[in-house]
């Protein structure tokens, strides 16, 4: 049975088509790939599927829950975890509490708690600052814990915000461009850790990325999307060689 | 060979909280003890309730009186005991910092309030501004939860306040006063003393309840928007209040019952920082800073943000009706035009002054603010122009407040040094 | 009906009182992005520098015996008031907003308040507590059109805010630094770029609102002439709350929100008791907000007191 199962999904941003009949099986531990154009809807996809937007029409499940019309932090705590194509960090928080605060939904002690520091409150407190310590040694940011994030290289933000992402336990991961603006050396960092994670944590990933070479690498399945809609979809292997893919990403052929 | 500085220096850094107690326990206990006599042969006419701020004011003349009483009955204890206790209360401190926090914060607490409690016995006009100070430093840190850690920027504080306040004087004057408002009381006015906490709580539950008023526009709106609605909710609390008859009307509330003693203020304060510390050091108070610097963020990492912006408002609420069911039994008299704009640019100044997002900042701004605006009050006028020059001061060179986005940890402040 | 139609006559009085003070919040926030607390307390500055000049002129013509009339001294009072004001405005800008440009708005807006207390303290400071009375420039004059009474004053005002909302409408429209104007409420950070400085624009928008605070707070001693170092508060606030209503930055919804503001509090006045005047006005506001969140004519920023 596929873990995110997305059917006929469509939607209106007033009288603009931002997504038409968009479809989407990912099976847990696969990788998919979502390209496209600028505009194509890519980001617009993951806001619906998260309930940033609620889709005009059509249908998503996560293991069998119905995810229409839901909040995004339900759709969150559901196993819906995400990142940011422009990095959505907190200014005033640093790294160790940016991963602590996205437990949230894990925690088992109620405002009561939080007032009166109950012993199950530090037990709580406690049981979430090991696992997010445990989550910044995965990423390679442990030595910024206490660091405010805005200070922080723009690779370790990027890491930063995944870890951040993960400690939401999501079974499907969805990542916006994580490589944007990232050199080289960082990008060959993020493909090893990008594997590691999907290896350590067992979970699914669907990636929006530009740089095809990245896509190719890391998903079993890439999906190209254009105007909204997927013109293409299979291995990689397939995309590459797929005429109308290669006339979205470089104009028609006989117009050089 | 040291620099005097560096004596100093070392001197702070290696006292313990503890220590410090106790110089200032002793400062107030030297004045209660001979602070007339000193005075009598220093010239002034008698104790100088502010640390001789009023009087230097007033009276130039007595200047040098005044410092060297200063000198004498505060400086010279206090440095003194602080140095001579300094390592007892440091092997003292590290025995506490072995048990429990709670015992630790309990006993350095009740310390401040012996010293405390000895210092207002001097004269009235202290108890009275101790009260009030402890009163605005509730005030300011419930403001800082809902403007600092949320950062929303929410008027309607007055309005909380008015109604905790009028709330609290409608329990305690029907329920254990004989009053012309409401007539005999319901209750043995004996009982009133040990109920009046009921009766702060039930001033903050009705803030509590107002507060949802403008919770619910702020789900969508941040802000300029959320800043008017609240202000809106301000006026019309005010002018509902001037509206109600059995509450008194434009007139106000009076002889409210003198259930707020020393005590039960400085109770009251000690547990807002409490809880309020506890809030906002715990993971769920942090998704209140999520929810300020990234909302989209703060949802998409299962951050309930609508759930912890009405629980925020409701909370912050609630602790500025206690201040204010406490201020009206402290003025013992309540009227609509007491939680007005003005009102609410003095908590404001008190929150900026001190810092946003940081409880030692509040503690500090609302201290600050007060003690100086009494301080300066011989001035008369000119305060009101000193204090705001002051906070534009602060606002050029740190725009956040003198102490801000710091976290308050009790055990740090209590180690033991050296 | 005759009660009615009078009614509408106090309302377009106060509420050229409100529309021409929320034009000042409104404009400096079409450029920066932040409200100026202290405006209240300009109107209030305007006031005193019109009873001022006022009164210097009326002692000018009485001591070379100059046979000017009255409404001659008005509009001379009127300008130069204006005038004087801006100059008041351009201070504040100088001194409390130009340093705090970059700092969070919040701290922007806790200097205007202050800058605010400092205006009325500093006036109470200088000319004491005990009001003055603004003189009585022109003679009342009552006439009857129809069952309502109208007095010259009440025309007056009506007319001398209108006509000044559209000289600032033609300025904004037509003029260069009109343009720039409206091209920086577009977009703050552009431009700067396209040579036009911000800190040209910025003192000049301050002068206008000022100017037009000043020209409020004359008419409105003309009305009401018992100067108070207080008066700005009040008006202030609610002309604040007219250019929300207005919409943030919108110019014509300031003044179109501050008539309506004159209509709710003169027709709520007028249904129910005196005493509920602001009760009714603040819960029409916030129920339009409830629907209109941005106001009438303003664009869906989302814009936050940030830190």
């Amino acid at each position: 049975m596929a873990l995110l199962r997305v059917d006929n999904m469509t939607h209106f941003f007033g009288g603009l088509r931002a997504v038409h009949n968009y479809n989407l099986v990912l099976e847990p531990g696969h990788i998919v790939g979502l390209i496209g154009p600028n505009g194509a809807g890519k980001t617009t996809v993951f806001n619906l599927i998260t309930g940033i937007h609620t889709p005009t029409s059509g249908n998503i499940e996560l293991s069998g829950h119905n995810l229409i019309g839901r909040r995004p932090h339900e759709t969150a705590a559901l196993g819906l975890g995400r990142t940011f194509q422009n990095l959505l960090l907190w200014r005033h928080m640093n790294v160790l509490e940016h991963v602590k605060t996205a437990c949230y939904s894990q925690l088992e002690y109620g405002l009561f708690g939080a007032f009166f520091g109950t012993p199950k409150r530090h037990r709580e407190e406690k049981r979430i600052t090991a696992k997010a310590l445990h989550l910044l040694e995965t990423f390679e940011v442990s030595e910024f814990r206490d660091r405010l994030v805005t200070n922080l290289p723009y690779g370790v933000q990027r890491r930063v915000e995944m870890a951040r992402a993960m400690a939401t336990n999501p079974k499907v991961l969805f990542l916006d461009e994580p490589t944007a603006g990232m050199t080289p050396d960082e990008l060959n960092r993020m493909i090893a850790i990008i594997r590691d994670i999907h290896k350590q944590f067992e979970v699914a990933i669907l990636l929006i990325e530009h740089r095809l070479k990245f896509v190719m690498e890391l998903c079993e399945r890439i999906q190209t999307l254009v105007f909204g809609e997927i013109i293409a979809e299979g291995a990689p292997e397939e995309i590459r060689n797929n005429p109308q893919v290669i006339e979205a990403y470089l104009g028609r052929e006989d117009v050089t | 060979m040291k620099s005097p500085i560096d004596k100093i220096k070392q001197l702070f850094n290696t006292t313990p909280l503890l220590a410090w107690l106790l110089g200032w326990l002793a400062a107030a206990l030297t004045e209660y003890f001979i602070g007339d006599a000193v005075s009598y042969y220093l010239g002034l006419p008698r104790i100088p309730v502010l640390f001789g701020c009023l009087l230097a004011l007033k009276k130039p003349l007595l200047i040098p009186g005044a410092t060297g009483y200063f000198l004498l009955i505060y400086l010279l204890p206090f440095f003194l005991v602080a140095r001579l206790c300094r390592r007892p209360a440091n092997y003292l401190a590290s025995l506490l910092a072995r048990g429990p926090v709670s015992l630790a914060a309990i006993i350095h607490l009740a310390l401040f309030y012996l010293a405390l409690h000895i210092w207002a016995d001097i004269s009235d006009y202290r108890l009275l501004l101790l009260k009030l100070t402890m009163v605005a430093v509730m005030l300011t840190l419930s403001l800082n939860v809902i403007n600092g850690y949320m950062g929303e920027f929410s008027c309607s504080h007055p309005g909380f306040m008015a109604l905790g306040a009028y709330t609290a004087s409608t329990v305690t004057l029907r329920l254990f006063a004989d009053d012309k408002l409401f007539g005999a009381p319901l209750l043995s006015p004996a009982l009133g003393p040990y109920l009046f906490p009921l009766a702060l709580i039930c001033g903050g539950i009705v803030a509590a309840l107002g507060a949802v008023v403008i919770a619910i526009p702020s789900f969508r709106t941040r802000g300029d928007y959320l800043a008017i609605i609240s202000l809106a909710f301000l006026f019309i609390v005010k002018s509902l209040i001037e509206n109600l008859e059995f509450v008194g009307g434009p007139r106000g509330m009076s002889s409210q019952p003198d259930y707020a003693g020393l005590p039960m203020v400085f109770l009251g304060m000690v547990s807002c920082v409490w809880i309020i510390n506890n809030f906002v050091c715990s993971t769920m108070g942090k998704a209140l800073c999520a929810v300020r610097d990234n909302e989209t963020a703060a949802e998409a990492m299962t951050v309930n943000t609508g759930k912890t912006k009405i629980v925020t408002f409701m909370f912050g609420a609630f602790w500025a009706g206690v201040a204010g069911g406490l201020f009206a039994h402290i003025i013992r008299y309540v009227n609509p035009g007491s939680f007005g704009i003005q009102r609410l640019a003095e908590i404001l100044a008190m929150l900026y002054f001190g810092g946003l997002n940081s409880v030692t900042g509040s503690i500090i701004g609302a201290v600050s603010i007060n003690i100086l605006s009494e301080a300066l009050r011989p001035l008369e006028l000119f305060k009101w122009i000193i204090i705001p020059l002051l906070l534009i001061m602060v606002m050029l060179f740190r725009p956040t407040g003198l102490v801000s986005f710091t976290e308050f940890k009790a055990e740090k402040l209590m180690r033991p040094r050296g | 009906m005759q009660l009615f139609l009078q009614n509408i006559v106090n309302a377009m009085q106060w509420g050229s009182f409100y529309a021409l003070i929320a034009l000042g919040y409104s404009m400096v926030y079409s450029i920066l992005m932040l409200f100026n607390f202290a405006h209240g307390d300009i109107f209030m500055v305007g006031s005193y520098i019109g009873f001022g000049v006022a009164t210097a002129l009326l002692g000018l013509t009485a001591a070379f015996n100059l046979p000017l009339p009255g409404w001659i001294i008005l509009v001379m009072t009127i300008i130069l008031a204006m005038f004087l004001t801006s100059f008041v405005g351009m201070f504040i800008e100088r001194v409390g907003y130009r340093p705090l440009r970059d700092a969070p708005r919040a701290s922007a807006a806790i200097t205007g308040l202050m800058i605010g207390i400092i205006l009325e303290t500093g006036n109470l400071a200088l000319l004491g507590a005990e009001r003055l009375s603004f003189p009585a420039l022109i003679d009342t004059v009552t006439f009857q059109v129809g069952g309502i009474y109208l007095t010259n004053k009440k025309i007056l005002i009506v007319v001398v805010s209108l006509a000044l909302m559209s000289a600032l409408h033609l300025f904004i429209q037509k003029s260069k630094y009109g343009m720039a104007m409206r091209a920086m409420s577009y977009d703050f950070q552009a431009v700067p770029l396209m040579g036009i400085s911000i800190n040209k624009i910025a003192p000049l928008t301050f002068a206008i609102g000022s100017g037009l605070a000043a020209a409020a707070g004359i008419l409105y001693s003309l009305a009401y002439p018992v100067l108070d170092p207080y008066m700005g508060v009040l008006l202030g606030w609610k002309a604040f709350v007219a250019a929300i209503l207005g919409g943030r930055g919108s110019i014509l919804g300031a003044a179109l929100a501050g008539f309506l503001l004159g209509f709710i509090e003169i027709f709520s006045v007028w249904i129910f008791p005196s005493t509920f005047r602001d009760v009714i006005a603040y819960s029409v506001i916030l129920l339009i907000l409830a629907f209109r969140p941005h106001g009438f004519f303003g664009q869906a920023h989302s814009t936050q007191l940030r830190l």
